[in-house]
């Protein structure tokens, strides 16, 4: 842990140090930078922006992740959804997330339902492929011991088959949330008139590199919460099994 | 005289995998076998020579090309699983490593719908069987490998079979692991009088363990030898009759091995 504080210091002394060479029009001072975001705090409007922003994640991200492993697991289960699927599945996830924002604003105007739309098309993509490469590492001789003890099909993908999906799962929530925050940012900031990247735009509009940095730093603060308090957390509870995920947690 | 039928009955069954670009694979060819209940039987055969494909079309896992298997009077095939308690234990643990070693023999008897208490009785009872009650909390990955393996023999035997499917059990043991569950293994079947068929490729295993010993071919797999073991139980691994039963057996092995041999040469 005190390495990673180490590495979150070292940056911000950098910061410090070159800020100092430059017009705080240009390069504000990290100091400065976190006092805005200190006074931002204050204001009930920039709660109301982050959470409407949130909200547009975390419902995108439901669908996105929904869909994307349902569509994974199909082909990774099945030889018909592999053949049927994978390439659609390469091909969306080569497209540029911007287009996805662009496409869905002009289909559902400028509203939550694009940017929510656009998150979940954008993320199920590489959800579905993490989890379709997940699939293939499952071990068949315990699906195997699944049925020879006359296990339901449903006990053996919910207790055999999904439990050995965890790590890719949490891989690609991981994933899909950085996707999301990016296509969240670029709807908003082509499109909608709140959330983060409508602030982003705002104040680049009124030429504030000051408060610019500061939304962007409120942003990975957030992202940062998430992982250390949920994602962290739900994977070491996940994976306590490994031993050596234990001897790291006991050694952190 | 009615002929009563035996409780697991194998007839002509002939098992062949299709190959892409050859001929297909022949894994049992016209195997015989009627084992009455209660019977430790023991299938013993050169590696590879089909037995887990058959362990697996009696447990309904995969159907026969032709013949039939009938158990306790059923036709079986992957349609029709037989209603009859079957329990595995197979050559490799197959545990779920993020369960504990409790949760890992307690799946089975909760989809089998037993009542909690029962369950966690069972559980208790089967693990302290084969010495491992202080390891419950356990996961897998934390015990040796024999323990694992013991861990996957309670959990064959906590269904209270009727019928025993056990593939290699002991073979990735230990000597003297193998040797303490081998005895606890016979105990709890002379106790039980269930059904056991136990597929081995060690000799000496087969004649302590069995009351009956069959002894299969090589690929396509058919009946070379079908020998009772008439020493009582228990037994004592060093007994002299035991020990003369094993040398036959050897030398018949080998005669069978040295069979093969010469009829492959003669095909070629």
């Amino acid at each position: 842990m005190w390495r990673r504080t180490l590495s979150v210091l070292a940056l911000l002394v950098l910061w410090q140090i070159v800020s100092l060479f430059m017009k705080p029009t240009i390069l504000p001072s990290p100091i400065a930078v976190f006092a805005q975001l200190g006074q931002n705090l204050t204001q009930p409007e920039t709660y109301s922006q982050l959470g409407v922003t949130m909200f547009r994640v975390v419902v995108g991200m439901i669908a996105g992740v929904a869909v994307g492993m349902i569509i994974g697991l199909t082909m990774g289960l099945t030889k018909i959804g592999e053949d049927l699927l994978d390439t659609w599945v390469l091909v969306l996830f080569t497209i540029p997330a911007l287009v996805y924002g662009i496409l869905c604003i002009l289909w559902f105007g400028l509203n939550d339902t694009a940017a929510i739309v656009a998150i979940a098309v954008g993320s199920a993509p590489p959800i579905a492929i993490n989890i379709w490469q997940g699939t293939k590492a499952i071990d068949r001789d315990l699906i195997h011991m699944g049925k020879a003890f006359r296990f339901g099909k449903a006990t053996v993908l919910l207790k055999i088959v999904v439990p050995q999906l965890i790590p890719y799962i949490l891989a690609a929530l991981r994933y899909g949330l950085g996707i999301a925050w990016k296509i969240v940012t670029i709807v908003e900031l082509i499109g909608l008139s709140s959330g983060v990247g409508y602030m982003l735009s705002y104040w680049f509009g009124n030429f504030s590199m000051i408060q610019v940095l500061a939304w962007t730093l409120l942003f990975t603060i957030t992202l940062l919460i998430i992982e250390f308090a949920i994602l962290k957390p739900l994977e070491n509870r996940l994976t306590r099994w490994r031993p050596a995920a234990q001897i790291q947690r006991g050694a952190a | 005289m009615i002929m009563t039928e035996s409780y697991l009955s194998i007839d002509h069954l002939h098992k062949e995998f299709p190959r892409r670009g050859d001929r297909p694979l022949n894994v049992l060819g016209d195997l015989d076998v009627h084992v009455e209940e209660g019977a430790l039987l023991s299938i013993l055969g050169p590696s590879g020579c089909g037995k887990s494909t058959l362990l697996n079309i009696i447990n309904g896992l995969d159907d026969a090309t032709t013949g039939e298997v009938r158990l306790a009077g059923r036709k079986v095939s992957t349609r029709t699983r037989s209603d009859v308690k079957i329990g595995v234990v197979f050559q490799q643990p197959r545990l779920l490593a993020w369960r504990t070693v409790r949760n890992n023999v307690a799946l089975p008897l909760q989809e089998m719908g037993l009542p909690k208490d029962e369950i966690d009785d069972r559980v208790r009872r089967y693990l302290a069987l084969v010495g491992l009650a202080e390891f419950a909390d356990y996961y897998p990955l934390q015990l040796s490998g024999g323990m694992q393996q013991r861990v996957s023999l309670a959990r064959g035997l906590a269904i209270e079979p009727d019928l025993l499917l056990a593939d290699e059990p002991f073979s990735a043991l230990d000597e003297f692991s193998a040797r303490r569950l081998r005895q606890e293994f016979v105990r709890i079947w002379a106790e039980t009088g269930k059904t056991i068929l136990f597929v081995t490729h060690n000799i000496r295993e087969a004649v302590f363990l069995s009351s009956r010993l069959l002894v299969i071919t090589d690929r396509p797999a058919r009946t070379y030898l079908d020998l009772p073991v008439t020493v009582p139980h228990p037994r004592k691994p060093e007994d002299d009759l035991l020990f003369e039963l094993e040398k036959s057996v050897t030398e018949d092995f080998m005669r069978m091995e040295e069979q093969v041999r010469l009829e492959k040469e003669m095909t070629r």
